[in-house]
């Protein structure tokens, strides 16, 4: 799924990202990306869809070699990823069913699988009784549920979520860690940006702790490891 | 492009016309003034072209004779002329018959010719029609070569006028368009760039979700052309009403003016300012797509 072999970034002002990153992450994985602000977590799930190009390495994402990639090809590669974000991003005049239909919608997908597949992913997040309802009326939680059901809404491969549980209380965390686990069992691979000790030393997932732009530690079944 | 897709489009572009009003009546109205220019110009550049070449195509020189010659020689020269080749027709307007059609033509100003007092100033001549415009010039080269012949003219002077000032006023049009041209761009660039910004977030999810650059551009492609469009419709629509107007207005003070008709000029000149319109709409839009879209 996701194949990185020595992957290096450094951006345009000289700083280093990453340096030297070997990594497999294959179908059906739950992965847990670690580290301290500034290690280069961010700069590792941007490269995943070419939101950042790496300066050297090899990056095959869905089978897509990203170093070769053309302008042209960038968003079918997205169309097999989904993308949650820390601060939901989602359009405020827009309501919850049209704010995950606008996902197919500008992938043009067909009218009547739309209405199908916006009302079975928003089931599985639990808000099919807020269809009507706009970003406003919805607490942190909801709303991150509609950013999920989005993500998922056009059956990705891969789902990357950077620090979906970082504006969100404990409780509400792991409501949102709950729907990422059954989106995982449905085979979707997860990469997971995040902060948060209590979740990622309770799920028991596969943990990639990076510092400084190099992998430090790379578990099966790993704990957070630091002391905040 | 799915039709659903282009419905989409077309909502948006609506949505956001109506969501900066002020700068889409300041685009329209830029627009409208400029082409409203552009019309103007090339209505009068046009007219003056058709005058010229309507003079040009006009087969007849004047010949006018040397005083005092002999009937006799007056009758020669005739015949001489009528020889030439390409000749349709000649006819002899002698001093007193010239004369009163210039009385004619002065019409209630005949004062003019008091003083003159009784003597006549104006040459006996003949009128000489050719079959072909382009035997003009070398006709009247030889008749002027004739003895007793003063000279013979077909108008060339004021062709060559009337060409001079088309091409003066083309050039001083030209260059006013072109200026017009850009703020024009400018305008339209700088409303689509406050739809871009008003659309930044909604963007950013577009692309991360997948869709195609050329989906994100579309719409804000078509606001700039729908703004030039409707622009170029004003232009168009106010120049049409007045156009038959002061060709009528024309008409009534100077008959002679071979202006051209309405029909279909017009349109041939309405569906250029439209096409113009929503091509500078096109432009403007796609500058501010590069600056400030990164798709």
């Amino acid at each position: 799924m996701i194949h990185m072999s020595e992957v290096s970034k450094v951006y345009e002002n000289g700083s280093s990202a990453l340096n030297n990153i070997n990594i497999d992450i294959e179908k059906g994985e739950f992965v847990f990306l670690v580290g301290s602000s500034g290690a280069g977590k961010s700069t590792f799930i941007k490269m995943i869809f070419r939101e950042v190009l790496p300066s050297k390495g090899q990056l095959i994402i869905n089978g897509r070699n990203i170093m070769t990639m053309k302008e042209e090809e960038v968003p079918y590669l997205r169309r097999g990823l989904g993308i949650v974000f820390q601060d939901y991003r989602l359009l405020p005049d827009k309501n919850v069913y049209e704010n995950v239909a606008f996902a197919m919608q500008v992938i043009e997908a067909p009218r009547r699988e739309m209405q199908k597949r916006v009302n079975s992913v928003l089931e599985l997040v639990g808000l099919r009784d807020k269809l009507k309802s706009l970003p406003s009326q919805l607490s942190g939680g909801e709303q991150q549920r509609v950013a999920i059901a989005r993500a998922i809404v056009n059956s990705p491969m891969i789902v990357i979520a950077d620090e979906p549980t970082g504006n969100l209380d404990p409780d509400t965390s792991w409501e949102i860690m709950k729907i990422f686990e059954r989106i995982n069992k449905s085979g979707t691979t997860i990469v997971m940006a995040t902060h948060d000790k209590t979740i990622v030393d309770a799920m028991k997932k596969r943990v990639i702790a990076i510092e400084d732009g190099c992998i430090i530690r790379d578990e099966v079944k790993g704990a957070y490891g630091y002391e905040d | 492009m799915k039709i659903r897709t282009w419905e989409y489009f077309i909502r948006e572009v609506f949505v956001s016309l109506k969501r900066n009003s002020w700068m889409t009546f300041a685009s329209i109205s830029t627009v409208a003034l400029s082409l409203l220019i552009l019309g103007l110009f090339l209505i009068i550049v046009l007219n003056l072209n058709n005058m010229a070449t309507s003079l040009e195509s006009q087969v007849q020189i004047n010949v006018y004779l040397k005083d005092e010659l002999s009937d006799k020689k007056m009758e020669d020269i005739g015949q001489k002329i009528k020889k030439l080749p390409g000749v349709e027709e000649i006819k002899f307007v002698s001093k007193k018959e010239a004369m009163e059609r210039f009385k004619e033509r002065l019409g209630d100003q005949q004062t003019l010719l008091t003083a003159l007092g009784e003597s006549n100033p104006l040459p006996n001549a003949f009128e000489v029609k050719l079959r072909a415009p382009e035997q003009v010039k070398a006709a009247a080269n030889l008749i002027n070569e004739y003895e007793g012949v003063e000279n013979a003219k077909f108008g060339q002077d004021i062709i060559d006028q009337l060409f001079e000032l088309t091409k003066m006023i083309r050039i001083f049009g030209f260059i006013i368009i072109v200026f017009l041209a850009l703020a024009t761009i400018f305008i339209i660039s700088n409303t689509i760039r406050l739809t871009v910004f008003a659309r930044r977030k909604e963007i950013g999810i577009m692309k991360y979700v997948g869709a195609t650059d050329w989906f994100i551009r579309w719409p804000f492609l078509m606001e700039g052309m729908v703004l030039g469009l409707l622009g170029s419709a004003v232009a168009t629509f106010i120049l049409r009403n007045s156009y038959g107007a002061v060709v009528a207005k024309i008409y009534d003070t100077l008959t002679f003016l071979p202006l051209i008709p309405e029909q279909p000029f017009l349109n041939n000149v309405s569906i250029l300012m439209v096409v113009v319109g929503t091509a500078i709409g096109a432009l403007g839009s796609t500058i501010s797509l590069k600056r400030f879209m990164k798709v």
